[in-house]
């Protein structure tokens, strides 16, 4: 395997909780069946997630602040912040046929892989192991965002970013103040005023 | 409400996952939906606990239920299951591991169930219980995006306005102490927010 991009899909297959040994077969076609990286630059909107993509997509480097248009802010939000090693997708229009609430911007320059839906649902046909992979997968965005409700629930600004640091010290690390703050769920004064409060910086 | 109509309705709620093509996909949908075992559930009551170990597959066909995520000293009230919704245990379905929440019933409920070896039993025989389980866990995802978008907010009304925009019956089924766990704000906040709303 020689491209370094099929390596970290694989790794990311491999850690599923649902795989083992013998849907190594599997995960090497879904290897195989992703295109060539795109790369964009800091700031650009991924476009190839436009509607109606229902692709699956694999951010093999950098990062993607997941954004919406929040009715009750001015701004768009951030739904989610996204590191390297992880799959994403337009939900509204895979599960639901429906125009995306979500995009994608990129935090950092990205490099992103795309697997095609109709190539995943050859894959799907072949490899009953592909659908195991896929709930694996569904399920563990599911846990995460389990996790991070807990935190989006903590009364105390100092809480949720003491949240950040330990469960997630690989966003903590690159995260501007700006977007932390969207990250938990507080205002750039709630969290300016939590690290005056504290006399401890961010880094 | 008679037996027929119950069975009619968890029919119903199936089939707008699985959508059978051929007679013998609604035969087995329907034989499917014939194995749930209905009871009723008083209010305090777990629907599962931290404990169990016999996984299942809840239907809702009346009153409501809260899903508390155990992590530290307090447990979190995550998410509410309402009437005509499906309601299981991901970590005791999909992982086969011991449940990291509980639910328990807030409003007196009906709730329809099946073991989950009789749902994967299903999914492995047809394409059908695939697209059930994989519909279940699609609408699970949903339904924590939609919680998520809630806490984003920043201020207590905000979060109510959010959280009635999911569910518009929120104020009417869900009592309020555990409505204010759920936004994540102290009663004395929520009773605020709903006045400056104009609900109180």
């Amino acid at each position: 395997m020689n491209n370094d991009f099929k390596k970290s899909v694989l790794q990311f297959f491999q850690s599923l909780p649902a795989y083992t040994q013998d849907m190594e077969a599997a995960c090497m076609a879904i290897v195989d069946a992703f295109e060539e990286p795109v790369r964009k630059k800091k700031g650009d909107i991924i476009t190839e997630l436009s509607p109606p993509n229902k692709d699956f997509w694999f951010l093999h480097q950098g990062y993607l602040k997941e954004l919406y248009k929040n009715k009750f802010q001015s701004d768009d939000t951030l739904f989610n912040f996204i590191p390297p090693g992880s799959v994403f997708v337009n939900e509204d229009s895979l599960f639901y046929n429906q125009r995306p609430q979500h995009y994608f911007k990129a935090y950092t320059d990205v490099s992103i892989v795309g697997l095609k839906i109709e190539n995943f649902e050859t894959l799907r046909i072949k490899f009953p192991a592909v659908i195991q992979l896929y709930l694996s997968g569904t399920a563990e965005i599911q846990r995460n965002r389990r996790s991070r409700l807990l935190m989006l629930r903590m009364q105390s600004t100092q809480d949720r970013i003491n949240w950040v640091r330990e469960q997630r010290g690989d966003l903590y690390k690159v995260l501007d103040r700006v977007t932390l703050a969207q990250y938990i769920g507080v205002s750039r004064a709630s969290l300016y005023r939590a690290f005056d409060k504290t006399g401890k910086s961010q880094y | 409400m008679s037996l027929d109509k119950d069975y009619a309705t968890i029919f119903q709620a199936l089939q707008e996952y699985v959508r059978p093509e051929e007679e013998l996909d609604y035969e087995n949908l329907g034989k499917l939906a014939r194995s749930f075992v209905i009871k009723t559930v008083n209010q305090d009551e777990n629907l599962w606990e931290l404990s169990s170990s016999n996984a299942q597959l809840h239907f809702i066909l009346s009153g409501a239920f809260g899903e508390y995520l155990v992590q530290g000293k307090n447990p979190q009230l995550i998410r509410f299951y309402r009437k005509e919704k499906f309601a299981f245990s991901e970590d005791m379905i999909l992982y086969s591991a011991r449940p990291a929440t509980y639910a328990k019933c807030l409003v007196e409920a009906r709730v329809a169930s099946i073991p989950a070896n009789v749902l994967m039993s299903y999914v492995q025989r047809s394409q059908e219980g695939v697209k059930l389980l994989t519909g279940l866990i699609e609408l699970s995802m949903t339904e924590y995006r939609n919680t998520t978008y809630e806490m984003l907010q920043t201020s207590g009304t905000d979060r109510i306005n959010a959280a009635l925009e999911q569910f518009p019956d929120l104020l009417n089924i869900i009592p309020r102490k555990e409505l204010a766990d759920y936004l994540g704000i102290s009663r004395a906040s929520l009773f605020r927010s709903l006045k400056q709303i104009d609900i109180e």
